[in-house]
């Protein structure tokens, strides 16, 4: 028989008889997203993603069943066909339960892959875990000790337990390896980008930057860098041996290069960066403290100025503030407040609310309660004095809770006639911290405005911005994931593409606080031990010196912990075809809403998971265990919007299964898949 | 007045639903020497139990809604004058016989009976021609599948006759699943021989050689009488066709009650012992069917005109009807109607002739009629002066389908109308494709949102979206033509959606959620019975019959008991509690 003439896309195709139109398409390299096509088996035609239009009829047919006819016109690119596509992608997704990937990398702002370096921490490979954290962690030894671990508060484990200690696993494997470990790096192509700001958002940028072969400036004004890591968290959170040993790695990179003691405005302009190099990117943070906005404000230190000038004279030979308030709730008021204490300072907190709504981690007022700082809740600062003998009096009122404000807290409201005075030898306002604009720029509600779609600030083409000073005061984690936002941005500003976010398809079974205990799905046995808990100090120690509060785990004790991991994401992630097309065609996981099929997760085989939760329907596995295998231990049951792939009466795959796995092989999402993971 | 040759009773399903077992029995018992006979259904199954005494003058005399009672037996053998069936003169008119013309006249399983009434005089007349002449007569008469797609019957079968290989398969699609359609069981259990008859000659036009008949396993009446009928049709010899080798075998299979194995890919699979999932065509059956072997499928109404047409000739045939409908199409006609039965009309008759002529509806009192079941639509009553063909229906958005037509009255909702079908396709989806499978359920749950009150904009928006998506993406034609329920209610009735999601009413007071029941305080007379009907007890006499509504499941027993009408369904008066 001869060949067929027909046309995909215009291009004219010759199909041989008994071809589709996907084959044929293939061939000439028009790539059609199918996720039941499998040449092993006879045709499923099941999840119409592989939808064509047949120009001359007006009708859409499934290129993996359909075979062309003669002179047909196919569409196989257009937007429409493109929009039935991703119609039975969203339909197939609006039934589709699973976690594509792990809460905890999902609740991470860089999108560290918790779970793989977890999992290597968990097999004692805590270089492999390095290399994993440093892909999205650039300053793993700081963020192991101050982040306030976003990827803990998502846990599974927190479903009726505690989370697993993720943040142990970053710690250690920096401390292991962080300085014997250099990732490898392009070489240079030539382009230079100007960093305003050696802090945690600019410090990322150059890193990212150079992994692309871009050399960095960065022009800090400090003396040091290091950003708030070096002048904002006190010596024993986060001490500066370990940050400097942490900062020499940037420059062992090669084509990083710090410039301290340089001010914007002073040592140098915008303009002329602009002048000097390919692109300039803003990183100068939020160092301006926000007013009480009380009379005798100015006798007041300003908290994060006051824990600067300590951190420039590295915490020795600092005066004992004596008697010390400390307004605010955050994490700069307890950091202040611990510092003044271990000055010898009688230190007091006071809070315009309760305990619930401090913005500081609760492991810190906890942490700061031990060490002996009291705290005055529900009190608002009314007004500063300075007594007679050159000590302070601060005026106070005590407050209510009443209504929930725009942040969902509850705002402080003042009870009449509940004035009251507390006296003082130092008074420190660390209230909040907010960014200064410079002229030239426009500001948003918080700092610079930025384009969200490039980083670029509002204007200027050339210039980029990241960090605290876009955001407003912010989280180490978040100023690295802006960081490398940034330079990717820079990267594709400098090659002359357009910078676009990449979208990255995903769907979950929801929070903890939404799952039982039941709906925890186990690929293996996993630790039932409870949280390692850290080995502080002596407490008088900790009221004293500046050491670090506790030392890090062991590999042993890390490796245990890790060994608490459930393993969350998706077993099919990196072949799941819906994933993949739904990425490619940028379906929204809400665009349908509706129920989903009941269906269980068969975990009784003991290499293969079943969950049918993740199941399209195709029958793909059913038709490979039959006509390839000849085993038939696979088929669809019930009909209408509950079908199912099954066993025979759902006993599950029997002992006769031969563990082929080619159902797993062949399966286009994780419905069926090995249980081991790597 | 004339002795009785013979006692019919109708004992077809609609009959025997409405008490007719007994009825035979009580007549039987009073019968003495007189031959009590059972017959089929006439189509007026409104009236049924029907009696028919056939009197030694040749005259009949009908009766109707006959009592199983001794008492009503002696009456009927007194020839009394109450009680008799009178055929309904309108009806009479406008009705065309052809196909039914036996059905509830003959004992169905008497072959005798059968050839008596020119029963296999086609075959004879066909065994005279050659195949490609029957094929070609077929063609002339314009006959189109019966069974919703209306592909020509002539056509398909010069497809299977082109096929030059020894073995070719040819099935009865007997799969009837649309609610409300009940014209080929009634054909099945009324005159099965005519069925066969028409198998018989598409196995000789199309040189068939294994005949099948796909029967859902709730037809058990019809399964019944297609069985004896075969082994009669046997035993007499009119199996054997000439030039053939072996007799030909007709195979009854049952089918397992999925509406998808209506659909003829589905129903190959089924009779090869697989799960009924369709899949794409082509390969037609024609080309590739049961068992790759060339298949031709034709329903059980298709096959029952054939005898038809070669009893009065393709050329009288083709002259009824419209241009590209010929013939007659029986109507399982249900719903708001006076008289639901089976009616067989010519083709090019208007909606309203049927609604208002034929069913008895009120004009006013009726505002849509549902055809085709879960494939079809719904047509507004301002369209009912349409004639009725294949295409004139298709172009309202509706279809001729397999013959089912359900008059919708004003007291009905037009949205729980689509949520009905939608709930209907979602479930009966074979669940192969992804449109179907998962579109059909999502326009299920936006549907029941909106009859819920808890509907939107936003439900409304896509619905419209997805509707001719799904039409366009699904595998098959159950996926294809499932949306068209709800978009031919949003296309003639979209004012109700919008009164469902905007103002919280449903104009119909159909919707549960979206009515209260009140009791008319001036027309109570206090008798208590819907407090004692009540089963949740949401009705308190002592507070002045007020009704909880809170409680109330809107289940209607307070409204049939009251002797005064004084209860009824209101609009909701909270909207939103």
């Amino acid at each position: 028989m001869s060949d067929i003439i027909f046309k995909i896309d215009g291009r004219e195709v010759a199909a041989q008889p008994g071809e589709t139109i996907l084959q044929a398409a293939a061939r000439i390299g028009v790539e059609i997203p199918t996720l039941c096509y499998n040449q092993k088996i006879s045709k499923t035609t099941s999840c119409f993603v592989c939808v064509v239009k047949d120009c001359k009829t007006g009708k859409f047919l499934p290129s993996c069943s359909a075979c062309p006819a003669p002179g047909q016109e196919i569409d196989a690119s257009s937007d429409e066909v493109k929009d039935m596509r991703r119609t039975a992608l969203s339909l197939l997704v609006s039934e589709h339960t699973g976690d594509c990937e792990a809460p905890c990398t999902l609740a991470c702002p860089a999108h560290a892959t918790v779970e793989e370096y977890v999992r290597a921490g968990r097999n004692g490979d805590f270089r492999k875990a390095l290399e994993i954290i440093k892909q999205r962690i650039p300053l793993p030894m700081s963020v192991g000790r101050v982040c306030p671990r976003f990827c803990e508060r998502d846990c599974r484990r927190n479903i009726g337990g505690k989370p697993v200690s993720i943040n142990d696993v970053k710690r250690l494997s920096a401390d292991m390896y962080y300085d014997t470990y250099m990732e490898d790096q392009p070489a240079l192509n030539g382009k230079r980008v100007a960093i305003v700001g050696a802090g945690p958002a600019g410090l990322s940028a150059a890193y990212y930057l150079r992994l692309q072969g871009v050399a960095s400036f960065l022009f800090e004004q400090m003396p040091e860098a290091g950003g708030m890591l070096r002048y904002g968290i006190p010596e024993f959170r986060l001490p500066k041996d370990t940050l400097r040993k942490e900062l020499a790695h940037f420059g062992k990179m090669g084509g990083i290069e710090i410039r301290t003691g340089q001010k914007l405005g002073k040592d140098f302009t915008i303009e002329q960066l602009e002048q000097d190099f390919d692109a300039v990117i803003l990183a100068v943070g939020s160092w301006a403290s926000s007013s009480m906005r009380i009379d005798g404000e100015e006798a007041a230190q300003k908290g994060i100025q006051w824990l600067g000038d300590i951190a420039g004279k590295n915490w020795k030979d600092c005066p004992n503030p004596g008697r010390t308030i400390v307004v605010g709730g955050g994490n700069t008021a307890i950091d202040c407040a611990r510092t003044a204490l271990r000055l010898g300072g009688d230190v007091t907190i006071v809070y315009r609310r309760t305990r619930n709504e401090m913005p500081a981690q609760a492991i810190e007022v906890d942490e700061a309660m031990e060490e002996g700082v009291k705290f005055e809740f529900l009190t608002a600062p009314a007004a500063l004095t300075k007594n007679a003998d050159g000590s302070l009096s601060l005026s106070c009122a005590r407050m209510q809770l009443g209504e929930p404000d725009a942040s969902g807290r509850r705002s402080p409201v003042l009870i009449p006639g509940s004035e009251f005075k507390l006296q003082a030898d130092t008074v420190i306002s660390a209230i909040g911290q907010r960014t200064v604009v410079p002229e030239g720029f426009a500001a948003s509600k918080r700092g610079f405005e930025i384009s969200a779609d490039d980083f670029t600030c509002s204007g200027r083409k050339k210039v980029f911005a990241a960090g605290d000073c876009v955001s407003g005061p912010a989280t180490v984690v978040e100023a690295l994931a802006a960081g490398r936002k940034a330079a990717l941005s820079v990267v594709d500003f400098l090659n002359g593409v357009p910078h676009k976010a990449p979208y990255e398809f995903n769907v979950s079974r929801g929070h903890w606080r939404s799952l039982a205990k039941e709906d925890l799905v186990y690929i293996r046995q996993v630790s039932d031990a409870e949280r390692i808990q850290p080995e502080y100090i002596p407490l008088e120690e900790r009221k004293t010196t500046f050491h670090e509060l506790y030392p890090t785990f062991t590999p042993e004790q890390v490796s245990g912990e890790a060994d608490r991991c459930i393993e969350c994401s998706c077993t099919g992630k990196h072949d799941c075809l819906l994933k993949k097309h739904s990425t490619a065609y940028g379906v929204d996981p809400n665009a349908y809403k509706g129920a989903k099929p009941i269906s269980a997760v068969d975990v009784r085989h003991k290499y293969i998971i079943h969950d049918k939760q993740k199941c399209i329907r195709c029958g793909t596995c059913v038709k490979v265990c039959s006509e390839v295998i000849n085993k038939s231990l696979l088929g669809m049951m019930k009909r209408g919007f509950h079908t199912m792939v099954d066993t025979t009466f759902g006993q599950g795959l029997p002992d006769y299964c031969v563990d082929c796995g080619a159902c797993v092989k062949e399966c286009p999402t994780g419905a069926l898949d090995w249980k081991k993971k790597e | 007045m004339a002795d009785i040759k013979r006692i019919k009773v109708g004992t077809a399903s609609c009959g025997l639903a409405a008490g007719a077992g007994a009825v035979l029995e009580a007549i039987r018992k009073q019968a003495g020497n007189i031959p009590v006979s059972e017959t089929g259904c006439m189509g007026h199954c409104y009236a049924e139990p029907i009696v028919e005494l056939e009197l030694t003058d040749g005259s009949s005399i009908f009766y109707g809604r006959v009592k199983g009672t001794d008492e009503a037996a002696a009456a009927i053998l007194a020839q009394s004058e109450e009680g008799r069936f009178v055929f309904p003169e309108k009806r009479s008119k406008l009705e065309k016989l052809l196909v039914t013309r036996l059905a509830g006249h003959i004992n169905p399983v008497s072959l005798d009976e059968y050839k008596a009434n020119g029963g296999f005089s086609a075959l004879e007349k066909v065994l005279t021609m050659t195949p490609e002449q029957v094929v070609d007569a077929v063609k002339a008469s314009g006959l189109r599948g019966r069974g919703g797609a209306g592909f020509p019957t002539g056509m398909k079968w010069s497809f299977l006759a082109a096929k030059k290989v020894p073995d070719k398969v040819q099935i009865c699609n007997a799969d009837e699943g649309d609610p409300g359609a009940f014209m080929d069981r009634s054909m099945m259990e009324s005159v099965p021989y005519q069925v066969l008859e028409g198998m018989l000659i598409g196995a000789y036009a199309t040189g068939a050689t294994r005949l099948f008949i796909y029967c859902r396993a709730e037809y058990p009446l019809a399964i019944k009488h297609l069985t004896i009928a075969i082994e009669e049709m046997k035993k007499a010899g009119l199996n054997k066709l000439p030039n053939r080798e072996a007799p030909l075998e007709i195979t009854i299979k049952e089918g397992a009650g999925a509406f998808v194995c209506g659909e003829e890919t589905a129903m190959i699979h089924s009779l090869e012992g697989k799960r009924g999932t369709p899949r794409f065509r082509p390969p037609f059956p024609t080309d590739s069917g049961w068992n790759t072997l060339p298949t031709a499928i034709n329903n059980v109404e298709t096959f029952a005109n054939i005898p038809i047409i070669f009893q009065i000739g393709a050329d009288a045939y083709a002259a009824i009807g419209t241009e590209k409908s010929k013939g007659t199409k029986i109507f399982a006609l249900a719903g708001d109607v006076k008289t639901p039965g089976l009616v067989e009309v010519p083709m090019g008759i208007t909606l309203g002739e049927i609604v208002y002529d034929i069913g008895g509806a009120e004009p006013g009192t009726v505002k849509a009629v549902q055809t085709g079941g879960p494939s079809g639509g719904c047509i507004p009553a301002s369209e009912f002066g349409v004639k009725i063909d294949y295409d004139s229906l298709g172009k309202l958005g509706a279809i001729m389908g397999s013959g089912g037509l359900i008059v919708i009255g004003n007291n009905r909702c037009m949205v729980e109308t689509a949520r009905y079908f939608l709930n209907f396709t979602r479930r009966e989806s074979c669940g192969k494709c992804t449109f179907c499978r998962v579109g059909t359920t999502r326009m299920y749950e936006a549907l029941e949102r909106i009859t819920s009150g808890k509907g939107s904009m936003d439900d409304i928006a896509f619905l419209e979206d997805i509707a001719p998506k799904i039409k366009k993406g699904a595998l098959c034609g159950l996926g294809q033509t499932a949306p068209n329920p709800a978009l031919s209610t949003l296309r003639y009735f979209k004012n109700e959606y919008l009164a469902h999601v905007q103002d919280h009413v449903c104009e119909a007071l159909a919707c549960p959620a979206l009515v209260d029941v009140a009791i008319d305080p001036a027309k109570c007379i206090k008798c208590k019975l819907c407090v004692k009907t009540c089963p949740v007890g949401a009705i308190d006499p002592a507070n002045n019959f007020s009704v909880d509504n809170a409680k109330c499941t809107k289940c209607n027993s307070c409204i049939e008991v009251c002797p005064k009408k004084a209860v009824s369904r209101v609009r909701k008066q909270s909207a939103n509690a």
